[in-house]
């Protein structure tokens, strides 16, 4: 008997999914989540379901969370009180950011306030210059002395980033040694170990977040390992980090904003882990709620990663899960511009008031109204009979509200809401693919989340995607996410050379003190050697270019024989993200990353007996529904998915309801129900 | 030809967010691909669509002083070319501010037109600005040029591809008229990429929703803007307002202030903005010419009555711009007009100041108003080639009836970034020795203006210096009772027997040697209402985050702090604000 368990915590809810081993089967159980120490709701959790279902903790063999605390501490502001120590010059490094305005029209723009004020800034008398040579040495009793003063102010949390430190970090490095001598209880980040690499904004702001974080996290993953052992659990817990790989809870002490945009990187692991198992390699997450939508692009079955994101405004130039969010979902607000035109979002009714069909005191006409109106929810009652619809409020409010004043009738007024709101999806999800040289039509969109699946195919028709891909069980997709990820660590080095025969040495030299560190690493988490991987990745530009393209090298060394060949995979990948190459051109390495993976575990989901294609026995009603593709309403057979079997095929139109969303097939389309359950709805041109 | 049809509001917002999305397509595909640093870092470049008639349909937001080359582009290309021999494929290029629809040399523009059916049904075009054109100086536009000819090379529209094929003796032209020559090819074929992306792009929604729909929905795009700017201009009551504003000098004239003038008449639903009054043209190259003082007058615009418009042209249907001909703001050949953002940066706070006594809460004070540049160029001795490195650097933004202002931020018509000071380093034989924060250049308020920077770069080898600005002598004004913000200055060799402070913002051909330090030092900007009303701990704050000094903090604010102890005399302060009154 082993069991594995996920917990995922939000804001509002914790989610604990339990795996069993041996026969796949999956327990959930959601309880409040506890803001002041997430980990009591976690371990509340995990023993309330252990009890449930009578399972011993010592049968527990892998626990995994993905934890919000980095995150809430940043956007609430209730980090450590931390100084930030720099070069001589440029303590406002972080205030002046990149000089630039967040809209270029707005006369009320604001600046973000810097997480750490300027009086909290120190400088010290150093410099180090572009090549790494010392411009002006290190003078250790200033920096002694302004270490007793910060510790005299009560600081928390040191963040030391000086210039070019991350091609010479003796001073950074200096500097913590005094600091650790003289505070030993401080939490200390220095930025060539946070973040070594070109760009001293960047790496200021995502060391001092660092800092900012560091005491709250670590202290928070120190109790999550506590409870974990106190419930006499024998394993080693490890925390999801943003770019969808764990860590064991002593890296996440060290390198807590690694966790900063973790939330839904374990959702888009889910997705992938899904898709892997049934045979899909290229995939477009749809993740739509009630306020905003997550797109993300996975190629490959490996998702696509971005060191462009940032956090409350300030960059993070760590590996993230590329996801992007859109103001939108099913409880934006449709409403008529004072040009006449309609627009949806980014207000949202939220839960309270809510869509006006939801009686919850909403009178303002949502998306969620418009597919009452329109039929495609259920107009009588949702969430399995629990809550009544009243979709004479619905179409009440969007005839005042917007068909009146555009003179159209609410039947039209209603398409255009959910016809507005999915051009604003087709635009999330084309920055994501188009704008980034993907072929959509590529791709198969997968759609979770309360309103993803009742849109998600008319946003798949508008970009020429022609499959949608509807999980079965979408509420554990992160906890999924959680149990298959492996253990991973990404490293960096910046060393601007050319790409070119004379420098190999030097770039193999580079490579192997980042696989070095991964390995040892590696090993410092118990890895197997047959469980390990490292991953070679070079950041390139052409010569006189100032902006970098990762790319994958898949050679252990780079020699005379293949550097062709890794230039060729450069040009390609210019190509395909900017439509043209250079192949006569220089080429030149800027940052070396290596990234280190150790595969910790994973589950076996469930697979279903296959049996007949008719789901009539899953029919439980039937109803009017509007169709675009007919322009008008038709009889609707209404299918409860918790009824259907693998191999079951619903053709459209056909509404599928089940407890926490609805699935809406267009007439011509079809749904076939795979050996997992999960609902496969395509078209033929 | 198209037939013009009623298209539904829904359709046209889905419309309007294809439009969008090419427009901003196009704007990531030139930043990413570009070679200079400039385009690339800076993201000193813009683009759009264009209906056949050359109106702004979709604009991506970069900078909107692009606006003014957007403007006239499309214009310049029918004047001079029969519509008939225009073949798809074929792609233009110009520069000209005088002839090109430029706004001055080193904006170079790309504009295609977009066929269907084997008709132009609209245009793409992007803007970038090139690091160096030619000229007398290094970066092309040094703030005391005296003629057009002396900053660059001029290009009326012309052909730089036929057919999809790249026109090899124009690019030669261009190359061997620039500094840095290799720049500039990586750069344009980026600007080309961007917009043979955005062509496509265009075409494919056409075929997918229809000629009729998308053209029709083009022109009621328009009309939405100009019916959302109306409906802002209504909810302004009617009336005259005047401005004036004085730029430093035009940077020849050293000491001689040149007036901005404006009559703004608000009238129903529409507004008349007459420059009437404005100094004539000047020998200096601040020149407005009319295009790029329509896309400031229209930025402003914007900004005040509504920045939720559309970005498209529909909305300059309700605004007119008048300026006699051989003005600062209407200049005829060959006026200079290469450091003209400095001016418009003037123009667009003159419009605000207008607007200020309208709808005092819809505007700020006066900003730092200038896009302070610096160039420095030389023979690279370790790398053995030429550099040109050019650097804008931001300012105070005025503050609000409601809130602080902006420190160190572009103001108005730009918004290009740093460079970071690593990468730059990394290239250049030049290193920064500071970059901090100006203490006390934001306008006492009871909202503070924004504060300036200064940023001293240290000189590791004989290098030229020339620079452009403004506000060095005419202070960014206060609102409702706020005081002036800092001027700003450039400094060679700051707190050293050798000081020597730059007569004016416009300079060129300043020798550097080796072991120098260029003090750059921008201007803050204006405060909003009574110092001596602002919040006591928010004086505070800015006394302990050294934004405003002890000093200052008791004579502009009336508030007495213990810098030490971080307290505040409550009763001295009580005294002081009492004595002023109310």
């Amino acid at each position: 008997m082993s069991y594995k368990i996920g917990v995922d915590v939000g804001g509002t809810f914790t989610d604990v999914c339990m795996f069993d081993q041996d026969t796949g089967e999956v327990f959930v159980y959601k309880l409040p989540s506890t803001p002041a120490d997430p980990s009591e709701a976690i371990g509340k959790g995990v023993r309330d379901i252990l009890d449930l279902y009578d399972v011993s903790p010592a049968a527990v063999s892998a626990m995994v969370h993905g934890t919000t605390v980095a995150t809430n501490a940043t956007l609430e502001r209730k980090g450590a009180k931390t100084a930030i120590i720099t070069t001589k010059g440029f303590r406002d490094l972080i205030e002046l950011a990149r000089q630039t305005r967040a809209s270029l029209y707005d006369v009320q723009v604001e600046k973000p306030v810097p997480i750490i004020y300027r009086n909290m800034r120190r400088e010290v008398d150093e410099r180090i210059m572009a090549d790494g040579s010392i411009f002006r040495e290190l003078d250790t009793a200033e920096v002694e002395k302004l270490v007793d003063e910060l510790k005299a102010e009560n600081v928390e949390a040191y963040a030391v980033c000086l210039l070019h430190s991350y091609i010479n970090p003796v001073h950074e490095k200096k500097i913590k040694e005094i600091i650790l001598a003289k505070d030993p209880g401080a939490y200390v980040s220095i930025s060539s170990e946070v973040l070594p690499e070109i760009r001293e904004y960047e790496r200021m702001t995502t060391t001092a977040l660092n800092s900012y974080i560091g005491p709250k996290v670590g202290i928070y993953a120190r109790l999550f390992k506590q409870r974990v052992k106190d419930m006499g659990m024998e394993l080693t817990p490890y925390i999801n980090q943003s770019n969808g790989g764990l860590m064991s809870i002593e890296t996440t002490f060290d390198n807590p904003i690694r966790t900063a945009l973790s939330g839904p990187a374990a959702g888009v692991s889910g997705a992938n882990y899904i898709a892997k198992l049934i045979g899909i390699k290229n995939l477009i997450t749809f993740d739509m709620g009630g306020t905003s939508t997550d797109v993300s692009l996975i190629e490959n079955n490996t998702p696509r990663l971005t060191t462009a994101k940032a956090i409350a405004e300030f960059p993070v130039k760590v590996p993230m899960t590329d996801v992007t969010a859109v103001g939108a979902g099913g409880g934006s607000i449709a409403w008529i511009d004072n040009g006449g035109m309609m627009k949806v979002g980014p207000e949202s009714a939220g839960a309270v008031p809510g869509p006006v069909s939801y009686m919850r005191g909403g009178t303002l006409p949502t998306v969620t109204d418009a597919n009452v109106v329109l039929h495609r929810l259920n107009p009588e009652v949702i969430l399995g009979g629990r809550m009544k619809i009243d979709e004479e409020g619905a179409r009440k409010a969007i005839e005042e509200k917007l068909a009146k004043p555009l003179g159209m009738s609410v039947l039209d007024a209603a398409r255009g809401i959910v016809t507005v709101v999915n051009s604003n999806m087709a635009r999330a999800i084309r920055v994501v693919s188009v704008e980034r040289g993907y072929d959509p039509r590529e791709f198969v969109l997968m759609a979770f989340g309360g309103a993803g699946a009742l849109h998600a195919v008319n946003v798949a028709k508008d970009m020429g995607v022609h499959k949608v891909l509807i999980p079965s069980n979408p509420g554990i997709l992160c906890a999924v996410g959680l149990l298959v990820s492996d253990i991973r660590s990404d490293y960096v080095k910046t060393s601007i050379s050319n790409f070119v025969s004379e420098n190999i040495d030097r770039m193999n030299a580079n490579f192997k003190e980042l696989t070095d560190k991964g390995d040892a690493w590696l090993n410092e988490e118990k890895i197997p050697a047959d469980r390990k991987v490292i991953i070679r990745h070079a950041d390139m530009r052409y010569y006189g270019q100032n902006f970098e393209l990762s790319v994958n090298i898949p050679y252990e060394t780079i020699t005379e024989d293949n550097l062709e060949e890794i230039a060729k995979l450069f040009h390609q990948a210019h190509k395909r993200e900017y439509g043209y190459c250079n192949e006569g051109a220089l080429v030149q390495i800027v940052n070396y990353r290596a990234t280190a993976i150790g595969r910790v575990q994973t589950i076996e989901l469930v697979e279903h007996q296959r049996e007949g294609e008719d789901p009539s026995a899953a029919v439980k009603g039937k109803r009017d529904v509007y169709f675009e593709e007919v322009k008008g309403f038709t009889p609707t057979e209404i299918y409860d998915r918790d009824l259907l079997k693998a191999g079951n095929v619903v053709t459209g139109p056909a509404i599928i309801e089940e407890m926490s969303s609805t699935i809406v097939v267009p007439p011509g389309h079809t749904a076939v129900v795979d050996n997992y359950l999960n609902l496969m709805i395509s078209y033929e041109d | 030809m198209y037939n013009r049809i009623k298209v539904d509001p829904i359709t046209v917002e889905v419309l309007s967010n294809a439009f969008m999305s090419i427009a901003e397509e196009m704007g990531g595909i030139l930043v990413r691909t570009a070679y200079s640093t400039n385009i690339k870092e800076r993201k000193d470049c813009s683009c759009a669509i264009f209906n056949a008639k050359g109106e702004t349909i979709a604009q991506a937001e970069h900078i909107p002083v692009h606006l003014g080359s957007m403007l006239g582009i499309v214009k310049e290309i029918t004047k001079k070319y029969d519509i008939s021999e225009i073949r798809p494929g074929d792609m233009f290029v110009a520069n000209d501010p005088y002839n090109g629809g430029g706004t001055h040399l080193p904006d170079i523009t790309l504009a295609a037109p977009i066929f269907h059916d084997g008709e132009i049904v609209a245009y793409v075009a992007n803007i970038a600005h090139h690091s160096d054109v030619g000229g007398r100086v290094p970066g092309s536009m040094s703030g005391d040029s005296t003629s057009i000819f002396q900053e660059g090379l001029r290009i009326p529209p012309t052909y730089i591809m036929r057919e999809g094929k790249l026109i090899g003796d124009i690019m030669d032209i261009i190359k061997l008229n620039c500094r840095t020559a290799f720049e500039r090819t990586g750069d344009i074929m980026a600007q080309v990429a961007a917009n043979t992306i955005g062509a496509e792009r265009t075409v494919d929604i056409i075929n997918k929703y229809g000629r009729d729909v998308v053209l029709s929905g083009m022109e009621e795009l328009l009309d939405y803007g100009e019916r959302k700017m109306r409906a802002g201009i209504r909810a302004i009551p009617n009336g005259l307002y005047e401005f004036e504003d004085y730029m430093d000098d035009d940077g020849i004239d050293i000491g001689r202030h040149v007036p901005i003038h404006l009559k703004l008449t608000v009238r129903d639903d529409s507004v008349y903005l007459d420059f009437t009054g404005t100094a004539p043209q000047v020998k200096g190259a601040v020149n407005v010419v009319e295009n790029a003082l329509k896309a400031t007058v229209f930025y402003s615009m914007k900004a005040i009555v509504d920045p939720h418009l559309p970005p498209n042209g529909g909305f300059y249907r309700a605004i007119e711009v008048y300026a006699p001909a051989g003005t600062l703001v209407n200049p005829k050949v060959p006026g200079a007009c290469g450091a003209r953002t400095d001016a418009c940066q003037r123009v667009a706070d003159v419009v605000f100041g207008a607007m200020a006594q309208i709808v005092p809460r819809q505007v700020m004070a006066g900003c730092n108003s200038a896009v302070t540049t610096v160039v420095f160029s030389g023979n690279d001795v370790k790398n053995d080639r030429f550099f040109v490195y050019p650097e804008s650097l931001g300012g105070g933004f005025g503050a609000r009836y409601n809130k602080d202002g902006l420190d160190g931020v572009h103001v108005h018509i730009t918004n290009s970034s740093n460079l970071p000071i690593e990468c730059m380093e990394a290239e250049y034989p030049i290193m920064v020795d500071r970059y901090e924060i100006r203490n006390d250049s934001g306008g006492a308020g009871e909202f503070r203006g924004g504060l300036g920077y200064r940023r001293d770069y240290r000189i590791l080898q004989d290098t030229v210096f020339g620079s452009h600005g403004d506000r060095q002598k005419v202070a960014p004004w206060g609102l409702e009772g706020g005081k002036d913000g800092a001027t700003g200055r450039f400094v060679i060799n700051p707190d050293t027997p050798a000081e020597r402070v730059l007569p004016s913002a416009k300079s060129s051909e300043i020798q550097l040697k080796e072991g120098d330090i260029m003090s750059a030092q921008t201007p803050g900007s204006g405060g909003y209402g009574d110092p001596f009303r602002r919040r006591i701990e928010a004086v505070l704050d800015d006394v302990i985050n050294e934004k405003v000094s002890v000093e200052n903090a008791r004579k502009l604010y009336g508030v007495v702090v213990d810098k030490a102890r971080r307290t505040v005399d409550e009763e001295a302060t009580k005294a002081l604000r009492e004595k002023a009154g109310p």
